[in-house]
């Protein structure tokens, strides 16, 4: 019911778009008719020009991600349970979260070069701060209970990290993959459009290069869907994976 | 042949923060649980009764004072000495049989001799059938039995108890009761158990003790002297009531004082 | 201003002080990294000579403008939104379909409208920093408690009195989380435009320089705009309990 009059209001939008397009009230090379980009749209799928740019960003999005939470969550854990860590880490994040790490961009392509290691390199970046932070706050928020409880059954603590404060911090953990699944999509195509080598942010700047309106609306579109797929992708499998798990009251 | 002490507290002192402002939680606490023994903690809210559990547990160190057991000083947390607490005994990630399994997990048990264990247990605290729920999908009543399992599956020297049946309603906790009465008896276990009910202190408890608050102390230490039964209705045995209404009485007075 | 724990500060102090031994000692070769001197060196000679000031300006007047503009329109259309269902159910259906697009990803397209100039950037600013306000601005204004309206109503106070001394102070603190939200869009979204066409501006800096493979200078100015970053969130905190405080006084 709720999915039906949050459509009924955007078809309207969108009917009035296409209207105001169509009666040429504005340039439709400007701003082209809402029929229009669909139909690029579907004809960039049909000939197939859109699955090469579409996967280059779609699995640099994920090797970032990926290599964001490898290093992130133990360090976040490790952070907020162990007092030196805290004390080394925290400020160097703190500093860095303002930093807008795309400005980055020209460091490590001098790094890492032009093509897709650079990108993903800055994905990890930019990954890494949320899902640091999130692991952090989850590690932290424990009920030092919980920590009793395992130690008088023989927990060590080493194994008291990855046995019992990660399986805690989970539903945290999982927040801070939520929130970096769209940064790790956003950054992968404002990298691309900056740097070039491919990938749908490439695609962007390319149509624009050429006047192509329609093809950069539908390569806008894409990569809305892109993010939108993979977050609600990400809520999914979240009642999988984190279904044992109840909110503290 | 007289019961060896389990556990000896000799002058355990307890001091949150520096000068005026110092909290002095547990003072001159001196005792003796022999093994075997069921002895309940009982006291106003502030006594220190959990303090001096979580000392046992090693969760905290002592600010004076010694705590041995088994004549083995206590440095730290260990599954010598097992805990059930109210809540956050469980792990919610786990199953019932990963709970339980979890101590024994821990310590190294083959996969097939840790099962047999478990199965033991789950018998043993009457929760055949749920091996494979979460905790989730259990009542509070059936989370504590899979606590007290998971514990006892450790096979501590000694059993803490923290107020483990204060989030139950009154049914389940006197069906409790009477399991962890039962367990007792069966394994002969030496346990001690925080309360703040003065009827559950007498119907677990073989000796009573009693604490006061400001500071933190005991001030009586009473032998029930009688046995109650499984399914017992001790409202209707005048020895409890008796014993029930002078501890009772002891509390409140406690009480009182402080809010003098 | 509230103290800022000092200490925090070893950790970073520890970091620059191993990059500077790892160049100096010929671990770090140069072309990898400049030693952290020559970045230091090269930020004193930005600052003296008025480059960074000059960019600064460029960058900030841009990031500024469109920020303002989303902030002015952003409450007003929060609140509206929250205080006519209509207003919602016709705003709604055009922030669902904005709030999925990466506005970064839109700075070609408004290059198409509105030409490669300072136009266009602060129009995708403004944009970009629009929803986290309005959000923020019509939870805030739902959020208050329909008791403080309707006193005040029963005092006989107009709709746009009511909403500027009652339901606006009761929301600034949601408006205050999302601004601040709407401060670090704004810059990244700044960089990005920057990055991808202009001729003035901090990200302009980075990149030209970073083009050139100036990379000292170029690390200067990185440098330089994560201080401003964090400065500039920190005066945001201070100046926003300054004027909690006022307001609490003024009522």
């Amino acid at each position: 019911m709720p999915l039906l009059t949050r459509i009924v209001p955007i078809a309207l939008v969108l009917a009035a778009w296409e209207l105001v397009a169509r009666t040429g009230w504005v340039n439709p090379n400007v701003f082209p008719p809402v029929t229009e980009i669909v139909m690029r749209w579907f004809a960039m799928f049909a000939d197939g020009r859109i699955y090469a740019p579409l996967w280059g960003t779609l699995w640099r999005a994920l090797a970032g991600l990926a290599a964001a939470i490898a290093v992130g969550v133990p360090l976040g854990l490790l952070m907020g349970r162990v007092r030196w860590a805290e004390w080394f880490f925290e400020p160097l994040f703190s500093f860095g979260f303002p930093l807008p790490k795309i400005a980055l961009i020209p460091l490590y392509v001098s790094w890492f070069g032009v093509f897709s290691l650079s990108k993903v390199m800055l994905i990890f970046t930019d990954c890494l701060f949320p899902m640091v932070l999130f692991s952090y706050h989850g590690a932290r928020g424990i009920s030092p209970m919980y920590l009793w409880s395992a130690q008088s059954r023989g927990t060590g603590r080493v194994r008291m990290l990855w046995r019992v404060v990660l399986p805690l911090s989970l539903a945290s953990i999982y927040d801070g993959v939520q929130v970096s699944v769209v940064v790790a999509v956003l950054v992968a195509v404002v990298s691309e459009m900056v740097s070039g080598g491919g990938g749908l942010g490439e695609l962007m700047i390319r149509s624009y290069r050429y006047g192509d309106v329609r093809t950069a609306f539908a390569t806008l579109v894409t990569i809305s869907l892109v993010g939108f797929a993979l977050f609600k992708l990400a809520q999914w499998l979240r009642g999988s994976l984190l279904h044992w798990h109840v909110a503290e009251a | 042949m007289p019961a060896s002490a389990c556990l000896e507290m000799r002058s355990i002192g307890m001091r949150y923060g520096e000068g005026a402002q110092a909290v002095q939680a547990l003072s001159e606490i001196d005792l003796d649980i022999k093994e075997h023994e069921f002895v309940t903690i009982v006291g106003p809210s502030g006594c220190g009764k959990s303090t001096l559990l979580y000392l046992v547990g090693g969760f905290l160190r002592p600010s004076s004072g010694s705590l041995c057991l088994r004549g083995r000083p206590i440095t730290g947390p260990g599954s010598d000495r097992g805990i059930v607490f109210q809540r956050y005994s469980l792990f919610p990630w786990l199953t019932v049989r990963s709970n339980i399994g979890y101590g024994l997990d821990e310590q190294g048990v083959a996969r097939a001799e840790r099962n047999r264990i478990v199965d033991e247990y789950v018998r043993l605290v009457h929760l055949q059938g749920f091996e494979d729920r979460y905790p989730r999908e259990l009542s509070g009543g059936m989370q504590q039995r899979v606590a007290l399992a998971q514990t006892l599956a450790c096979q501590p020297d000694i059993l803490l108890m923290d107020e483990p049946f204060g989030a139950l309603d009154a049914q389940t906790r006197r069906i409790l009761q009477d399991e962890v009465r039962r367990i007792w008896r069966q394994g002969a276990k030496t346990v001690l158990f925080v309360t703040h009910d003065v009827e559950e202190a007498v119907a677990l408890g073989t000796r009573i003790v009693v604490m006061a608050a400001r500071p933190g102390r005991i001030k009586e230490v009473l032998e029930r002297g009688f046995d109650v039964a499984d399914g017992e209705e001790f409202e209707t045995n005048s020895a409890f009531a008796a014993l029930k209404l002078h501890i009772w009485r002891s509390v409140k007075a406690e009480v009182e004082a402080a809010h003098a | 201003m509230k103290a800022f724990p000092v200490v925090k500060i070893i950790p970073l102090l520890l970091l620059l002080a191993a990059w500077q031994a790892a160049s100096v000692l010929g671990l770090l070769p140069a072309s990898v990294l400049p030693p952290f001197s020559d970045v230091a060196v090269s930020l004193g000679a930005m600052l003296r000579s008025g480059e960074l000031m000059a960019n600064t300006l460029a960058s900030f007047a841009r990031a500024g403008a469109g920020f303002f503009i989303a902030a002015i329109v952003g409450v007003a259309v929060g609140l509206l939104m929250a205080r006519r269902r209509a207003v919602e159910r016709a705003i709604e259906p055009i922030l669902l379909l904005i709030y999925p697009v990466p506005k970064p990803a839109m700075i070609p397209l408004f290059m198409v409208w509105l030409g490669i100039g300072d136009a266009s950037k602060v129009a995708v600013i403004a944009l970009a920093c629009l929803l986290p306000i309005v959000i923020a601005t019509f939870n805030g204004a739902r959020g208050v408690d329909p008791m403080l309206i309707w006193s005040a109503q029963a005092r006989g106070t107009s709709e746009r009195r009511l909403l500027w001394r009652v339901v606006l102070p009761a929301a600034l603190p949601q408006i205050a989380a999302g601004v601040r939200t709407a401060i670090a869009i704004a810059i990244i979204v700044l960089v990005s435009s920057e990055f991808i066409s202009s001729e003035a501006g901090l990200g302009y800096l980075i990149f030209s320089y970073g083009g050139v493979g100036a990379d000292d200078a170029m690390l200067a100015v990185v440098i330089y705009l994560a201080a401003l970053g964090f400065l500039l969130d920190r005066f945001y905190l201070a100046g926003l309990r300054r004027l909690m405080s006022w307001h609490a006084f003024a009522h």
